[in-house]
């Protein structure tokens, strides 16, 4: 991440009270903000100013969140394009997670809680791709894509090929929401984006021998409703919300 | 064809029934058949009665109703001794007065009673007393019928509202949360100063939490089932999730009879359900305890049961404890919550042709049971 700039936020909410609780305190830390109260205006805004993340409210009139994300990733499919929903949208959370969308905050939001988001994803946005066989190590988890091999605090587990086909997956795309349908089409194919029932009994397996507490993940965590998401910085305290990240700690 | 005018009381069944009288019978069913039941039948009844058949007055009473319907003229007031037919079932004709008493029953239960002076044979006044009680039958239950369809009304209107109150609270509820978060972040704050925003954070939380559970409440209520076959314990997981933010520091045990018990039932419902159960085990449960949900197999149930180490619930709350708005004397101190919830978990229990129920003792804590039946009414397994 370039540390000499100030990270660049484009606001999208139709409720003028939330960009200003958003913008004033945003401005204070040391991001740049502007501001778009409809998703017209956004998709104007993009055309003729940089930007390195957008927040956007996933209900507004117009065109509203969702049309106007489809818009936006035609056009930028790399900027990092965070949802602002409420907690029982689900399904419009699906939708946009499944349209591209790098993820989702729920409102009310705290502003700690929106900085790490924004970081997160604009520090993957920036980090180079990752070799498809590097390994990835999160926590005490480690796999290895060039042997399909899992270790756990050094030891090796057995995972079945699908286990571990999910668990790449979520490993890969730490720290985001992954939707139930897209999971499952990219390890069982498209047609089976529905059976989610399959897929819960496969990630129980995958708790089993993956998290030490197995009704209590630390790993890998349920998105109620949406899918799952594998923590990219594991909490040594319990946490609510697997999205505040605030006492997040890297086990050691 | 002549005919003792006078009915003979001995011989009820012996009586042929004219021609004439055949056919004004014939008209008279007629007209019940196509009377409007959108209003009380009784006084139409009556005056039918007195029409078509020529009765010199005509007494009916409506036990449901608690209410009697005259036609024509009696010479004394028949209010009170229509009602006594009823209670007393009384089915005596007068040969003399000319007057005949019928009890009105539906399924063997007086519900009404007729009494007539007129020249009308005993059988043909049981049948119109027999029409008449079919015809109150079918006015109350297509009352009843409007009630439920009126509540429901009344129902889904409660909840478009509360449904969009709640949206509504959540634009300012994010304001001020950004806001005071926003104040902490930027620091410089005095003590003093740090403490009052963070009452504010409080507070938000707090009421965050009320709205989300208001919304849940209301789309509990405006669902229709929708069955599906459920994995328990995936089930199970998925609430627990959702539930992190309730539940803080406690943490929780899931123990499923067989790992692959699966359950026919609305999704959603049963989730919302259980999510009631935990997110009040949650609530109630002693710092540093362990919340445990079972699931245990029945031959022709599941029972879910979520149980907590905390403060005992009195006896004389538990049945009242499912009751929307209800909220025992001990929770009012303790937590907060709208006192709907539970209610829900009821509403959702009771879709299914299920129950809820609790059991609670200061010793053993509280546990709160749903039982689901394996194949649910109506549906095939």
């Amino acid at each position: 991440m370039n540390r000499d700039r100030p990270i660049r936020i484009l606001l999208v909410d139709d409720e003028p009270a939330i960009r200003r609780a958003l913008r004033t305190p945003l401005q204070e830390l040391g991001f740049h903000t502007e501001e778009a109260s409809r998703g017209e205006d956004a998709l104007h805004l993009i055309r003729v100013q940089p930007f390195d993340v957008v927040l956007l409210d996933i209900n507004m009139p117009g065109i509203g969140g969702i049309r106007t994300l489809e818009r936006l990733r035609a056009f930028a499919p790399r900027l990092p394009i965070l949802m602002l929903t409420v907690r029982d949208e689900e399904e419009d959370k699906v939708e946009a997670l499944e349209l591209g969308a790098d993820d989702y905050i729920t409102k009310p939001f705290s502003i700690r809680e929106v900085m790490a988001r924004v970081r997160s994803a604009v520090r993957r946005a920036q980090t180079p791709e990752r070799p498809e066989d590097a390994p990835i190590r999160i926590g005490k988890i480690e796999v290895q894509p060039a042997r399909r091999s899992v270790k756990k605090a050094g030891h090796p587990i057995r995972l079945t090929p699908k286990e571990y086909d999910i668990l790449y997956y979520l490993m890969a795309h730490a720290g985001r929401a992954v939707t139930y349908g897209k999971l499952l089409s990219s390890v069982w194919g498209a047609q089976y984006r529905e059976e989610v029932d399959y897929l819960r009994t496969f990630v129980r397996q995958l708790r089993k021998k993956i998290e030490d507490d197995p009704s209590n993940p630390v790993y890998l965590v349920t998105d109620a409703c949406v899918g799952y998401r594998f923590n990219e910085e594991i909490p040594r305290i319990r946490r609510d919300d697997p999205h505040t990240g605030e006492l997040y700690l890297p086990v050691t | 064809m002549l005919d003792s005018h006078l009915p003979d009381a001995r011989l009820p069944h012996r009586q042929p029934i004219n021609l004439a009288e055949a056919g004004r019978l014939a008209a008279f069913v007629q007209a019940a058949a196509q009377l409007d039941l959108h209003t009380k039948p009784g006084p139409q009844l009556a005056s039918l009665i007195h029409s078509i058949f020529e009765a010199e007055a005509v007494a009916i009473f409506d036990a449901d109703l608690n209410q009697t319907y005259l036609a024509g003229e009696w010479f004394a007031d028949p209010e009170q001794s229509v009602r006594n037919i009823c209670v007393f079932e009384t089915v005596r004709d007068d040969p003399e007065t000319g007057v005949i008493r019928r009890v009105l029953r539906v399924r063997e239960m007086p519900i009404g009673a007729l009494q007539l002076r007129g020249e009308i044979t005993p059988s043909t006044s049981s049948t119109i007393a027999t029409l008449i009680a079919i015809t109150f039958d079918r006015y109350h239950s297509l009352a009843n019928e409007m009630r439920m369809e009126s509540a429901k009304k009344t129902e889904q209107l409660r909840t478009t509202v509360l449904d969009s109150l709640a949206h509504a609270y959540k634009t300012p509820l994010t304001a001020i949360r950004a806001a005071s978060s926003g104040l902490v972040e930027m620091g410089h704050l005095s003590a003093a100063q740090g403490e009052l925003v963070a009452l504010i954070d409080e507070q938000t939380e707090l009421l965050n939490q009320l709205t989300t559970r208001l919304l849940r409440t209301a789309r509990v209520d405006a669902q229709a089932l929708n069955m599906e076959r459920v994995a328990i314990a995936p089930m199970i997981d998925d609430v627990v999730a959702a539930a992190r933010g309730q539940l803080g520091e406690v943490q929780v045990k899931v123990s499923v009879a067989r790992e692959n018990l699966s359950i026919l039932c609305d999704r959603s419902l049963l989730q919302a359900m259980l999510m009631q159960f935990v997110d009040n085990a949650a609530k109630y449960a002693d710092v540093g305890t362990t919340v445990t949900i079972t699931a245990t197999e029945l031959s022709s149930a599941v029972v879910l049961s979520v149980h907590n180490r905390g403060p005992a619930i009195p006896a004389t709350d538990h049945e009242r404890l499912f009751d929307r708005y209800f909220r025992s004397s001990g929770a009012v101190s303790r937590a907060s919550g709208t006192g709907i919830g539970l209610s829900v978990a009821k509403q959702a229990a009771l879709a299914h042709g299920g129950d809820v129920w609790v059991t609670s003792d200061a010793r053993r804590g509280t546990t709160f049971f749903a039982s689901l039946p394996a194949a649910p009414p109506g549906v095939q397994a």
